[in-house]
C-alpha cells in the first residue's frame, strides 16, 4: 500500500513539475512535508542540501530519499520510477509532436505565464526551506554571508555548501 | 543510424554521475559529450529537443535524456538514456539515506547541518533574483509569481492549482486575441 501511494505521490510531483530545479521544491514540499508529512519542514531542509552536494536532479534525489525512508530500496525505487514516468510518457509525446506544437500561439503563451509562475514557486520553496533553516543568529549569519559570496562570485555551489558545513562544525 | 545501447548507457552515467546541482549543470556536460565529442546528435537536435525538454513537466535532465534516448535507439535507447542518468543519483542517496538516521544526531552532523541549511536558502535566492530580473516583470504582471508565492509558501496552497489556473488563463487568453484579430 506504501508503495502504491509512494508512487502515485512521486508521479503527481513529476506531472506537476515545470521549469526543472528549484521550481520543482514547492511540489515536493506540498506533497512530502504538507499531505503525507513523510519529512518534517526542518528534514525537507537537508535533503534539499543533501540533493545539491550529490549528483543527479533533484527530484530524482529527493524521490530517493523519501521513497527509501518509508518502504526501503523497493520503496526507493518505486518513488524514483514514480517521479520519471509522467517525463518517459509525455517527452514521448512532445518529441513527435513538438514541433508542430511549438508554432501555435496557444501553446507557447502557456510557457510564458508559467514561467511567471515558477518564479513564485521558487519563492514559495524559499519560504517553505527557510522555516527549517532559520533557528537562531547563527543561521540568519551564515545565510548572509553565503548570498553574499555567491552574489559577488557566483562560485560553484558545491564549494559554498563544504564551506558552509566546515563553519557549521567549527562555530555551530 | 542507431547506436549501442551499453555505449548510451554508459555515456549518460558519466553526464548523471558528474554533474553535481542540478539539471543547470548537466546540460552543458550533455551537449559535450553528445553532441561535440560523439556527434550523435546534431547541435539544432539537441537545441530543439532541450526546448522541449523544458516545456514538458519533470526534471528538465530527465527529459533531455528520454529525447536524446529515443534519437540514437527508440524505446530501448530512451531506458538506457534514462537509466544511465538516474542510478548514479540513486546509488549515492540510498547510501546516504541508509546512513542518515544512524548518523544524523552525531553533534558533527547536526552541526553541518545547522549550516548548510541557511546557505541552501542563500543558494535559491540568488538564482531567484536574476530571474526575477531577466523575466521582463512589470505592474501588469508582477502580482503573479508575488501571489503565488504568498499562497504556496504561506497559505499552503497547492501549485497543482496554480498551474491549472494559469493554463487556462493562457489558453482563454491566447483563444480571445486569435479572435479579436479576426
Amino acid at each position: 500500500m506504501i508503495h502504491l501511494t509512494l508512487f502515485l505521490a512521486f508521479a503527481k510531483i513529476g506531472l506537476f513539475s515545470f521549469g526543472g530545479g528549484y521550481a520543482i521544491l514547492a511540489m515536493i514540499q506540498q506533497e512530502v512535508v504538507l499531505r503525507y508529512n513523510w519529512l518534517s519542514p526542518s528534514q525537507f531542509a537537508d535533503v534539499v542540501a543533501i540533493s545539491q552536494m550529490t549528483p543527479g536532479p533533484i527530484a530524482i534525489n529527493a524521490a530517493t530519499f523519501i521513497g527509501y525512508r518509508q518502504a526501503g530500496v523497493t520503496g526507493s525505487l518505486v518513488a524514483t520510477l514514480g517521479v520519471i514516468f509522467p517525463s518517459l510518457l509525455l517527452m514521448l509525446v512532445i518529441t513527435l509532436s513538438y514541433l508542430r506544437l511549438r508554432r501555435l500561439a496557444w501553446f507557447q503563451n502557456i510557457f510564458a505565464k508559467l514561467r511567471w509562475l515558477s518564479l513564485g514557486l521558487i519563492g514559495a520553496a524559499m519560504i517553505l526551506i527557510s522555516r527549517g533553516a532559520f533557528t537562531d543568529w547563527f543561521s540568519v549569519a551564515v545565510f548572509v554571508v553565503c548570498l553574499a559570496v555567491y552574489w559577488r562570485w557566483r562560485s560553484n555551489p558545491l564549494y559554498i555548501l563544504l564551506g558552509a558545513a566546515v563553519v557549521g562544525i567549527i562555530l555551530g | 543510424m542507431r547506436k549501442s545501447l551499453p555505449a548510451i548507457f554508459l555515456t549518460f552515467f558519466k553526464i548523471g554521475a558528474f554533474t553535481i546541482g542540478g539539471a543547470y549543470a548537466m546540460l552543458p556536460l550533455i551537449k559535450r559529450e553528445v553532441v561535440e565529442k560523439r556527434q550523435w546528435i546534431t547541435d539544432l537536435e539537441f537545441r530543439d529537443g532541450l526546448a522541449a525538454a523544458q516545456s514538458c513537466p519533470g526534471p528538465i535532465a530527465i527529459n533531455i535524456s528520454v529525447y536524446i534516448g529515443l534519437h540514437l535507439a527508440r524505446g530501448w535507447g530512451m531506458l538506457a538514456a534514462v537509466l544511465g542518468t538516474v542510478l548514479p543519483s540513486t546509488i549515492t542517496i540510498l547510501a546516504i539515506a541508509a546512513l542518515f538516521d544512524r548518523y544524523a544526531e552525531l553533534a558533527v552532523v547536526r552541526k553541518a547541518f545547522h549550516a548548510l541549511k541557511p546557505a541552501v536558502v542563500a543558494l535559491i535566492a540568488v538564482p531567484l533574483i536574476q530571474m526575477a530580473r531577466q523575466a521582463n516583470l512589470g505592474w501588469s504582471n508582477a502580482w503573479v509569481p508575488v501571489v503565488a508565492m504568498f499562497l504556496v509558501g504561506v497559505t499552503g496552497v497547492s501549485p497543482i492549482w496554480l498551474i491549472l489556473a494559469m493554463i487556462l488563463f493562457a489558453v482563454l487568453q491566447s483563444l480571445w486575441q486569435q479572435r479579436r484579430q479576426s
